[in-house]
């Protein structure tokens, strides 16, 4: 494909935190300085892997989880991650819970907020124009390589290689939590159980950390979340319920 | 003050725990007694399917398979809600699967599930999936909740949901550069197929 070769810009895809984390960067800048500011994006992303995945066990996430690492003693990122995981604890009425599994697990909002992260530092070091995508969950700011606004496909809750919904933004953080691919792994943190009723919830807004814990949350609180998205004042959201059908704000920056 | 709040969210939230509780054991009866308590829907299906067919927007055609699928349907059905994964009504098809664009799968079979109600009085679901290996590579309904039925349900969520929808989730794809969807694991993400995707974008 020919565009492909001649677009500006750069995109790298590698395997961090057990999923794909896609970067590309759609400004025309020197091929030098598009790795540099690759790079750099990556080794965030392997870092925030390092200090809060829960499947290693020297991870500071871990030790602090066992007593080996005091609150006064955590990193900056780890008390800013406990404090956001608190407040939104709060803002999902206990559904987002960073405990849900009795132990600390903060991975509903890390992933999200790693990418926010990364972005923001992109908009910082010059490059208004990119898209990151850490296993699913999307931030994307300025326009695409083609010089449009980003599309961005909401995946088919039913068929990994279809998409339902196409969203298009020059400024959109867009999470999606779903059953479909771990199956009922998100728990409804009141009874301990499995959530049902909804197979998939796409939450749209500015901060993919936040976006991410409210997809996650919602997804928790079965066919009730769809009312509480609905009030959401500052996001809007796609859901589809486990009889397949689809309801969605209609402020949902949808295209064709 | 704050006690108070306390207090009745704590109220609301045990109320909403006995509805859920109290409701999840109830509805799983219904759909066990499907074939007789609940004829209305299983009846017009079976006995006479010319009913229908008009009004559902799949046009939801009832077949002599779903009629064998519905009273021998699970001794213990353990959800009410839609998930492919129930029982299995096998009936292997050694075609290859239809509109994917993937190479042809070399073991494929289709899986139809039972008839399942919505346990909302909404109606029934029925799903048939296309499983190559251990995954599901495309999902057929074959039955969702259509007339007036449908009008409840999308009804019920309308009086106080300000967005849209309640339409059958659709298929849509066109030039993307990249896609939102749940992709915690690495295994199914691994499948270079999608990085390769994105990065043919």
């Amino acid at each position: 494909m020919p565009a492909a070769m001649i677009r500006p810009g750069l995109c790298r895809v590698e395997q961090i935190m057990g999923t794909a984390i896609t970067l590309d960067l759609a400004d025309d800048l020197p091929p030098a300085r598009l790795h540099e500011l690759a790079d750099e994006v990556f080794a965030w992303m392997r870092e925030v892997d390092a200090r809060f995945s829960t499947y290693k066990e020297d991870s500071e996430v871990c030790r602090f989880d066992r007593g080996e690492v005091l609150l006064s003693e955590a990193s900056t990122d780890l008390r800013f991650v406990l404090e956001a995981c608190a407040d939104l604890w709060g803002a999902t009425d206990g559904f987002f819970d960073a405990y849900a599994t009795g132990r600390l697990d903060p991975s509903g909002f890390v992933k999200g907020w790693a990418a926010q992260v990364a972005s923001d530092r992109l908009l910082a070091a010059g490059a208004a124009n990119h898209c990151v995508n850490a296993g699913g969950d999307v931030r994307v700011r300025g326009f695409s390589p083609a010089g449009e606004p980003w599309r961005i496909g909401i995946r088919h809750p039913w068929d990994a290689m279809a998409t339902c919904l196409v969203l298009a933004g020059t400024d959109l953080a867009v999470a999606t939590s779903g059953v479909y691919e771990r199956g009922r792994h998100v728990l409804d943190p009141r009874r301990g159980a499995p959530a049902g009723g909804l197979r998939s919830v796409t939450v749209v807004g500015s901060d993919l950390g936040v976006a991410d814990a409210y997809a996650t949350a919602a997804l928790a609180m079965g066919a009730g979340g769809i009312g509480w998205l609905d009030r959401l004042g500052d996001h809007t959201h796609a859901v589809v319920t486990d009889d397949a059908r689809q309801f969605h704000s209609t402020a949902l920056p949808l295209t064709v | 003050m704050r006690r108070a709040l306390f207090a009745i969210t704590g109220l609301a939230a045990s109320t909403t725990a006995l509805v859920v509780l109290k409701g999840s054991p109830g509805t799983t009866q219904v759909a066990q007694n499907l074939p007789t308590a609940q004829p209305v829907n299983p009846t017009g299906q079976v006995v006479d399917p010319s009913a229908d067919p008009a009004v559902g927007p799949t046009g939801a055609a009832p077949k002599p398979s779903v009629t064998a699928g519905a009273p021998s349907s699970s001794p213990k059905p353990t959800r009410t809600t839609a998930r492919p994964s129930g029982t299995k009504t096998t009936a292997k098809a050694p075609s290859a699967p239809r509109t994917t664009t993937k190479p042809p799968q070399s073991t494929t079979r289709r899986v139809t599930g039972p008839p399942v109600d919505t346990a909302k009085g909404y109606g029934y679901v029925q799903v048939q999936i296309v499983v190559s290996g251990s995954k599901i590579i495309e999902a057929t309904t074959l039955a969702l909740p259509s007339g007036g039925e449908s009008d409840i349900h999308s009804g019920d969520v309308r009086d106080t949901y300000n967005g849209t929808g309640g339409e059958v989730v659709q298929k849509q794809s066109a030039n993307l550069n990249t896609v939102s969807g749940a992709t915690e694991t690495s295994i199914a993400y691994k499948s270079s197929l999608r990085s390769a995707i994105e990065q043919a974008f």
